[in-house]
């Protein structure tokens, strides 16, 4: 069963793709037992008996996106940390100028980390259009060149809510040799992933979104670690003589003392989403978006951008009102916490409004029925005062 | 009405500087029909509260609510040098009423004028 909410919220919070709020009580209070206790490292503590965080948060992760090996989840501070080692590491690795693949519906997490390496003569890239608020395989194979070697493409979009079907795509690309590194930013601790059935090579995400951890909490799976070369070099408490960082896994990609408490925070999330049900939360979400969506059809001057999100976004946009303006109403009359402007994703934009944003309310699993009815309630006001 | 304090700065999707200000005292409906000699003033009632929005364009916008102490002011991204005192002296010349608006408007005029100088050169 959901926890309630430990405090009478002053507002309807409803920028959860941007990082969740309320977190769950176990989440909280497996971060204050984290701060609360000598931490136990291994290789730099003599204490025993206390949890192993980063090796039990490994375990929860494996068995949660369903990997074989829990040594090759790495923890990260967030999503764009684990985008940036796995991209400059893989480039590293390929060495020679390579092509590289990446979508419109991207976020600047994957967009900038590759514009920088474009801009260094490392990859030549194309940026796939999406169709129907999505990118298929069709669409990435015909990008593809025979220098080829990277695809980088989210897997949900931040804006638009739409999931990408990644195993025709993951299957595609592994047979063809292309390193494929999938964002999931949006869809871990929203959908099932399977990264026993979607073969990708690489997976992120971040633990302060969707997997209710706290900011500053990440990571991502990485099926063969010969791929990605190593970026960054300091202590991990092992093989200490050594001038270089070892090249096993995790410490592979792992320097310095580790976020133990955003870790903490993982294996918390990781379990409240395990005990609520992932498959319940995506039905939850499901219906609170399609909720929203029915009641902002009521007015003729409201734009949705995503009529069938299969992710809790719902995006839209008032006419004759710009999108800073109708947050900043939502947020100072009636409470409303949303996002407004290009939510880092300006090539989304591009195509769904001309360039200039929207307003994004997403939701997560403690959102309620009533919070989306008195939300739509006061948009649709807003939108009528603007039509009059 | 005085400035208490910056609370908040961004840079907005256009490239313009957003500043949210907190006030002495709540924004009055004298300032909104002040502030309509220098623009359209927008105004909406919504959820009991009203809202206004201003908008002068080249120099800046300003929204908020009458009655509330916070406001918030965008300074378009090329002029903010030349409009950066605008807000503070709608706040000051709107105490002296009419004197007041032949003032401001002696002012816009010159911060026109450099702007119009600038936008010719560039």
């Amino acid at each position: 069963m959901a926890e309630t909410r430990l405090d009478a919220s002053p507002c309807i919070y409803l920028n959860n793709a941007a990082t969740t709020w309320p977190k769950p009580e176990t989440v909280l209070a497996e971060v204050e037992k984290c701060l609360r206790s000598p931490v136990f490292e291994h290789g730099r503590s003599t204490l025993g008996g206390a949890t192993d965080y980063p090796e039990e948060t490994r375990s929860a992760l494996a068995g949660f996106f369903h990997a074989e090996k829990p040594d090759h989840f790495i923890f990260t501070s967030n999503a764009t940390d684990a985008l940036n080692i796995l991209i400059h590491g893989f480039a590293k690795n390929a060495g020679a100028p390579f092509h590289a693949i990446t979508t419109e519906l991207d976020h600047n997490s994957m967009l900038r980390p590759l514009h920088t390496l474009k801009a260094e003569k490392k990859i030549s890239l194309d940026i796939v259009p999406f169709t129907d608020n999505r990118i298929g395989l069709a669409a990435i194979k015909k990008a593809i060149r025979p220098e080829t070697r990277l695809v980088a493409m989210t897997h949900g979009s931040n804006v638009l809510g739409s999931v990408q079907d990644l195993k025709p795509i993951a299957e595609y690309l592994a047979a063809n040799e292309i390193f494929l590194i999938a964002d999931g930013a949006q869809t871990a601790g929203h959908i099932p992933v399977d990264l026993t059935d979607i073969p990708v090579d690489a997976f992120a995400f971040t633990g302060h979104k969707a997997l209710f951890g706290i900011a500053g909490s990440g990571g991502f799976y990485l099926r063969d670690p010969e791929k990605v070369a190593i970026t960054k070099q300091g202590g991990t408490g092992t093989d200490s003589k050594s001038p270089f960082q070892p090249a096993e896994m995790p410490t592979r990609f792992e320097a310095g003392t580790p976020g133990y408490p955003g870790i903490a925070s993982l294996l918390a999330g990781v379990r409240f989403i395990e005990s609520v049900g992932i498959k319940e939360i995506k039905r939850k979400g499901n219906e609170l978006s399609r909720q929203f969506i029915a009641e902002l059809a009521k007015a003729k001057n409201i734009e949705v951008y995503n009529k069938n999100p299969e992710l809790p976004i719902v995006s839209f946009n008032i006419r004759g009102l710009d999108n800073d303006e109708a947050g900043f109403i939502l947020a100072k009359a009636y409470s409303i916490i949303t996002r407004t402007g290009l939510h880092c994703a300006p090539l989304v934009h591009e195509r769904i409004d001309g360039g200039k944003g929207c307003v994004r309310a997403s939701f997560s699993w403690f959102n309620t029925p009533e919070e989306c009815r008195v939300a739509t309630s006061a948009i649709l006001e807003v939108a009528e005062q603007c039509a009059s | 009405m005085r400035i208490v304090k910056s609370v908040q700065t961004k840079v907005c999707v256009d490239g313009s500087l957003m500043k949210e200000f907190v006030l002495d005292e709540p924004l009055s409906p004298e300032f909104l029909q002040f502030l309509a000699e220098f623009g359209p003033v927008r105004t909406m009632e919504l959820s009991g509260k009203p809202y206004f929005s201003f908008e002068k364009e080249l120099f800046v916008s300003i929204k908020g609510f009458a009655g509330d102490t916070s406001v918030e002011v965008r300074y378009r991204k090329e002029y903010q040098d030349l409009t950066a005192d605008y807000f503070h002296l709608l706040l000051h010349y709107c105490r002296e009423g009419r004197p007041g608006i032949e003032k401001m408007k002696g002012i816009e005029e010159s911060i026109a004028g450099k702007i119009k100088t600038r936008r010719a050169v560039t």
